[in-house]
């Protein structure tokens, strides 16, 4: 790293919120670090203090409870891809986990960091979208909870507000059980951003499907139904995204793909 | 050098042998210029130019001189410095203007990376942006910008090369064989057709990186990634007129290069930097980033082909325009323009052919050599070509092939008759079909097809490449004997990973009749310490460099032999020997030790004779000749390596998703002299080809700015992209001149890997894709017959995460 | 500011500047210069270490990060004079071109395999997905692995028509 910065490492939740409090403008919260480090290598960031998110007493915590499974800032993707829990009550949100990045990469970055750096091809956004996940976001003035459907607010963008952090993922006990499916369209086999992702859920009866790679944030669309035929499916989807054209592909091969991604999934997850 | 010895007779060459690099690889002891430290070492940085061409105006560096730990600053308009390989078209930092992205305008020297980086970022440059020209068609419009309006005044190789002045175009290479218009009046059928591939990267693993110390009475030493030690201190020289002698150039363990360190890179840099830090050395170290962008690429290419054919499926004439994108310099991209020119028909006999090769600047990063040297980027259209012809006469791709490909008795485009000796590609082509069991599916792949509802498709493509080189390239190899009778081979062909070091060895060995172990190739070139190569390209290594060896080992042999017969009162021609002594014939128990003789005898009263015993071996190119710059007319080939690629695809018609399911690949190799490491070639230089193929590319916007200088979204193969399954083998067509029969093949795997797989997505679906890579979607868009996307310089660079420059910088 | 951590099984104690990735700790403040830089954004698994157990990308982690922890590198990987098994496996496969890439690949097999004694050719694949080899074609640093496990599949022979 070329450009000098301060390294904290706060001991509890409450000195955080402290310290980030006091860095609104100048700080930034180091989780995984697989996309601040390079941010920071590349210059696209200059933060004069780095607060060190993973250090506080419970930020690595991942575990079911009455109200869900509920993971902590620290929270790696490995780290949910090994919990029994989220194995068993939830291999939606392993689907999307085990698509994310290299190995290497999953065992560093965290869940947390993945939906608060807002990527529009973040992969485990549609997971915690169709799962109806909510955010703990906690600052030194409280605390707050947001569903994911409403967590997103543009291309890097999220709700969260300096000062404030992502303290808890909670993904609902009554979405335990959902089955889905994650089909990510990439240029290689190997690891790669997707050109589009669709996840779609099955639970209880009712559809869900998120999109990745089609918008300025990752969407939910909830309005599918089993009556619908997969066509009509596809174009509720479609009619909720506005896919660009960029390196990575075309608007129009991205709207087919999306298309063709929700009828395979209509008929694979049963 | 050839010797008729079956590998059953012979000790090491043909047999299994280790590599002598793996342990220190293995453990990371093998030091790599990236790892080296020099005390009192300064760091670099570039300021690089945002604009693909800009008249700079002024740089104010001011503000950085006054940074703490800042040594040097320079700028181009302080330096008064030219180079290049064949035409001396560049300066060490822009002058003027700027020609291409990413170029750089100015450099820091500082006592650490960060103060450097600060440095650079105080640095500021006023540009006047100017028009730049992008697309290497549109540079050859009479109106297009000029990237070098003083063309006219630049040396060049005039031997081999022709530029325009007043025009973009820095060479015009021209072939021409007996009468293209009466061969396609008698014509039956004709085919035109345009196909075209962008440029891509390297992507060595180590990214180029040099340390150069600028020491008093201008004495210069250079420790660099590059393949060629010596050609570096030649251009070094060249360009700031220094003795040879002044100069000295160290590689030590090199992490790849596949041609994008086959000339000189950021040494220049990295010495005017020390000249002006008062001779401390300076280290410069590509980023990633500036490995695609500063650094050479592999030059884009639009070719042309026009062909007529008879009605029973014969080629009679062949019209062939090469459009090769040089960027901003011309480096050795005119060189690949030239090589690809006299080789651009692929392993064909064309009785009547029509060759014209331009190399056209642009205001992009530059062109260089890449593995393969323009034979995968031509073959990409020539073997396409093939096909289209094929399905569009009527006839099967194969058969066409076939009937047309190069035999004992035809006559290559520069008039070189093909010899039983020279190889054979109809037995390359038709293993490799046999292997994929082109022409049908099996009734498993069948089945395949009725589960997945994907299409199953089997495809051929051949090729052929000889060493692009001077005709008197030449190479030298020193065996030296250690005190214990073991043997120390010194040359300066590097090995970056390619294992020509292990071949070497295994040769050496086998000629000295010594045990494997005793022989030792010393890693780490020095232009001070080991004797002269041209350069490490071309597979052209273990070629000359195995025959040198050979030539070393008997040199040591028969200077052994004459200490030997002084001490034993024989003569020499009485003499023989095993891994340890000389001994006499006839009387098997008089001998005298290698060890006792490595470095002088000393006889029974005390008395010394001989010396060490040292074994000198010179080899140089026989038989070539210039080529006739107005008929292309000569020899050029030292030898035709040829091969081909069968690949079996699988491709979903409503996507474009595909997955490849089998590669087999075949080489006329003459001999494999270690089997492990022709097939590490063959499968790399495939999985290379393949990434091209599927992915690999730059893409520009409408200003010239590279919109995919990373990983990020310039992706390589991942071993999640191996094809299910590989095979390689090699037909064995004994090389009369080479080392035990052996060929190079260190290229060849690269090239026809990209049609091998459109051929085979052709036959599954139709598809008719002209221009690589195919990506998911430009398979799609060819089956649903869409008009073809050509994003490599796109209207819309806005990215969806992290792509484009503009949103970047605004984040 | 000062961290401890312990690297192939000997403690550090060592100043370091609070930016410093723990690849260049590794590198220079440690002097172990196996582990490489391929492109300093994660991407290429050149840097990768082993970090408490798991395979990271030293070039995302910063040395502050790890006070107290432990770390394997591949200059840890040989026991003695001898090659380690995995070593001694790429070697026997011919698994290594260039060596650039080669340091950071050994570290994720050895991750591999410190859970999974007879891993498939697909999580071979897996594992070693984010480590960039441009020379090898991956294919003989599969069948090492796969030799080493005790399932060679016997086709790794170049043929010959």
């Amino acid at each position: 790293m070329v450009y000098e910065f301060r390294y904290l490492a706060p001991r509890t939740a409450s000195e955080l919120a402290a310290l980030l409090d006091g860095h609104k403008t100048d700080g930034k919260i180091l989780a995984g670090g697989t996309d601040l480090i390079p941010n920071i290598r590349n210059g696209l960031m200059k933060p004069r203090v780095v607060i060190d998110i993973k250090k506080y007493e419970g930020a690595d915590r991942i575990s079911f409870g009455s109200d869900g499974l509920s993971m902590g800032p620290a929270v790696t993707i490995n780290d949910v891809l090994r919990s029994k829990d989220a194995r068993e009550r939830y291999p939606v949100l392993c689907g999307c986990a085990h698509e994310l990045a290299s190995h290497q990469i999953r065992n560093r970055a965290t869940v947390t960091g993945n939906v608060v750096n807002a990527s529009p091809c973040s992969d485990m956004a549609p997971a915690l979208l169709c799962l109806g996940a909510s955010a703990v976001i906690r600052s030194a003035t409280g605390e707050r909870i947001v569903p994911f459907s409403q967590f997103f607010a543009g291309v890097k963008k999220t709700v969260l507000v300096p000062g404030e952090f992502l303290e808890r993922i909670v993904v609902p006990a009554a979405s335990a059980g959902a089955v889905g499916r994650y089909m990510k369209l990439k240029r290689i086999a190997g690891h790669d951003l997707g050109i589009v992702g669709v996840l779609m859920t099955r639970h209880e009866g009712r559809l869900r499907f998120a999109v990745s790679s089609a918008a300025p944030t990752p969407v939910l669309v909830d309005t599918v139904t089993e009556k619908d035929s997969p066509d009509e499916a596809a174009r509720k989807v479609l009619a909720a995204v506005s896919p660009i054209s960029d390196v990575r592909g075309t608007r129009e091969y991205r709207v087919h793909m999306i298309g063709v991604y929700v009828r395979r999934l209509l008929a694979e997850v049963r | 050098m050839f010797d008729d010895i079956k590998t059953a007779d012979l000790a090491y060459v043909g047999k299994k042998a280790g590599r002598p690099d793996m342990v220190e690889k293995l453990t990371g002891e093998a030091m790599f210029v990236s790892d080296m430290e020099l005390p009192g070492m300064l760091h670099a940085q570039l300021k690089k130019s945002p604009h693909a061409r800009a008249r700079i105006k002024h740089i104010e560096t001011a503000k950085a001189a006054a940074l703490p730990g800042v040594r040097a600053i320079i700028t181009g308009e302080e330096l008064d410095y030219h180079i290049g390989l064949y035409i001396v078209d560049k300066y060490i930092l822009a002058k003027g203007e700027v020609r291409h992205y990413g170029e750089a305008v100015a450099a820091v020297a500082a006592e650490t990376l960060e103060q450097a980086r600060a440095a650079v970022e105080a640095i500021e440059v006023e540009y006047e942006s100017l028009p730049p020209v992008l697309h290497h068609m549109d540079a050859l419009k009479p109106d297009a910008p000029l990237v070098h309006p003083d063309l006219g005044t630049y040396s060049y190789v005039t031997a081999a090369f022709t530029p325009k002045p007043g025009t973009n175009i820095a060479n015009h290479t021209k072939l021409r064989k007996g009468d293209v218009d009466k061969g396609f009046a008698e014509s039956a059928y004709i085919v035109e057709r345009e196909y075209s591939c962008p440029s891509v990267q390297h992507v060595p693993m180590e990214t180029h990186v040099a340390i150069v110390q600028w020491g008093k009475g201008d004495k210069v030493s250079i420790w660099t990634s590059a393949q060629s030690p010596f050609t570096v201190r030649n251009l070094f020289c060249h360009a700031f007129k220094l003795p040879h002698i002044n100069v000295r150039v160290q590689t030590p363990y090199v992490g790849g290069g596949f041609g994008g360190k086959a000339g000189i890179g950021v040494e220049p840099l990295c010495a005017v930097l020390s000249r002006k830090a008062n001779g401390k050395p300076v280290k410069f170290q590509a980023s990633r980033e500036e490995e695609f962008s500063l650094l050479p690429c592999r030059s884009a290419l639009t070719y042309r082909i026009k062909t007529g054919i008879s009605a029973d499926g014969r080629i009679l004439a062949q019209h062939m325009t090469m459009y090769w994108d040089s960027g901003a310099y011309a480096d050795y991209a005119v060189n690949v323009t030239r090589a690809s020119g006299f080789s651009a028909s692929g392993p064909y006999e064309i009785p009547n052919a029509w060759v014209d090769a331009y190399t056209i600047y642009t205001n992009k990063p530059y062109g260089t050599a890449y593995r393969g040297f323009g034979h995968v980027e031509f073959h990409w259209a020539v073997e396409r070509h093939m096909e289209l012809i094929a399905s569009a006469i009527g006839m099967d791709p194969l058969e066409f092939r076939l009937k047309n490909a190069l035999r004992p008795g035809c006559h290559t485009m520069t008039g070189e008759e093909i010899l039983p000796g020279t190889g054979n590609v109809v037995k390359c082509i038709e293993e490799a079909a046999r292997r994929v069991g082109y022409g049908t599916l099996t009734a498993a792949e069948k089945a395949r097809e009725k589960k997945t509802g994907w299409k199953i498709g089997k495809g051929v493509a051949a090729l052929q490449k000889a060493p692009a080189m001077p005709s008197f390239t030449a190479t030298s190899v020193v065996l030296k004997m250690n005190e214990d009778g073991s043997v120390l081979v010194n040359l300066a062909l590097c090995d970056y990973g390619q294992g020509t070091y292990a071949s070497i060895r295994q040769i050496v060995a086998e000629r000295l009749g010594f045990d494997i172990e005793k022989v030792k190739v010393a890693f780490e070139n020095d232009t001070d310490r080991d004797p002269y190569d041209w350069q490490t390209v071309a597979s052209k290594g273990l070629l000359l460099s195995g025959n040198a060896a050979i030539l070393a080992a008997e040199d040591l042999l028969k200077t052994a032999y004459a200490v030997a017969g002084e001490a034993l009162r024989a003569n020499p021609r009485d003499l023989a020997h095993d891994g340890t002594k000389v001994y006499i014939k006839h009387h098997p128990s008089k001998s005298v030790s290698f060890s006792s003789m490595a470095v002088g005898l000393a006889m029974p009263n005390g008395n010394g004779i001989g010396g060490p015993l040292i074994g000198v071996g010179r080899y140089i190119a026989q038989g070539l000749s210039n080529l006739d710059k107005e008929t292309g007319e000569g020899n050029p080939a030292i030898d035709w390596t040829y091969g081909a690629h069968g690949m079996i695809v699988e491709v979903n018609e409503d996507t474009g998703e595909y997955r490849v399911l089998k590669v087999a690949s075949v080489y006329d190799v003459g001999r494999a002299i270690n089997p492990d490491i022709v097939r590490g070639q063959a499968i790399g230089g495939m999985i290379q080809g393949l990434g091209t193929a599927i992915c690999e590319g730059y893409i520009y916007d409408q200003q010239g700015r590279l919109l995919n200088p990373s990983f990020t979204d310039n992706k390589i193969p991942t071993a999640k992209d191996l094809p299910m399954e590989i095979e390689c083998a090699v037909v064995e067509t004994p090389q009369v001149d080479g080392p035990y029969g052996a060929r190079g093949v260190g290229e060849h795997s690269m090239i026809s890997v990209a049609p091998a797989l459109g051929n085979a997505i052709q036959k599954a679906t139709g598809a008719e894709i002209t221009h690589m890579p195919m990506r998911f979607e430009d398979v799609w868009r060819a089956i649903q017959k869409k008009e073809p996307i050509d994003n490599w310089i796109t209207k819309s660079p806005v990215g969806s995460c992290r792509s484009a420059p503009e949103l970047r910088n605004h984040e | 500011m000062k961290i401890k951590l312990t690297v192939n099984g000997l403690l550090y104690e060592r100043d370091c500047a609070e930016h410093t990735t723990l690849l260049r700790f590794i590198r220079e403040g440690l002097g172990l210069t196996g582990t490489k830089e391929g492109c300093g954004m994660g991407e290429c698994g050149a840097c990768t270490v082993i970090l408490n157990g798991h395979a990271v990308n030293s070039c995302m982690v910063l040395a502050a990060e790890v006070d107290g922890a432990v770390i394997s590198t591949i200059e840890g990987e040989a026991q003695g004079p001898s090659l380690s098994d995995i070593q001694k496996s790429f070697e026997k496969h011919h698994a290594v071109q260039c060596g650039f890439c080669t340091p950071g690949m050994v570290m994720s097999v050895k991750e591999l395999l410190v859970d999974n004694r007879k891993p498939s050719t697909d999580e071979v694949k897996e594992a070693i997905e984010g480590n960039f080899c441009r020379c090898t074609g991956y294919t003989q640093i599969v069948e090492a692995v796969m030799d080493l496990t005790g399932q060679p599949d016997g086709k790794g022979e170049l043929e010959h028509v």
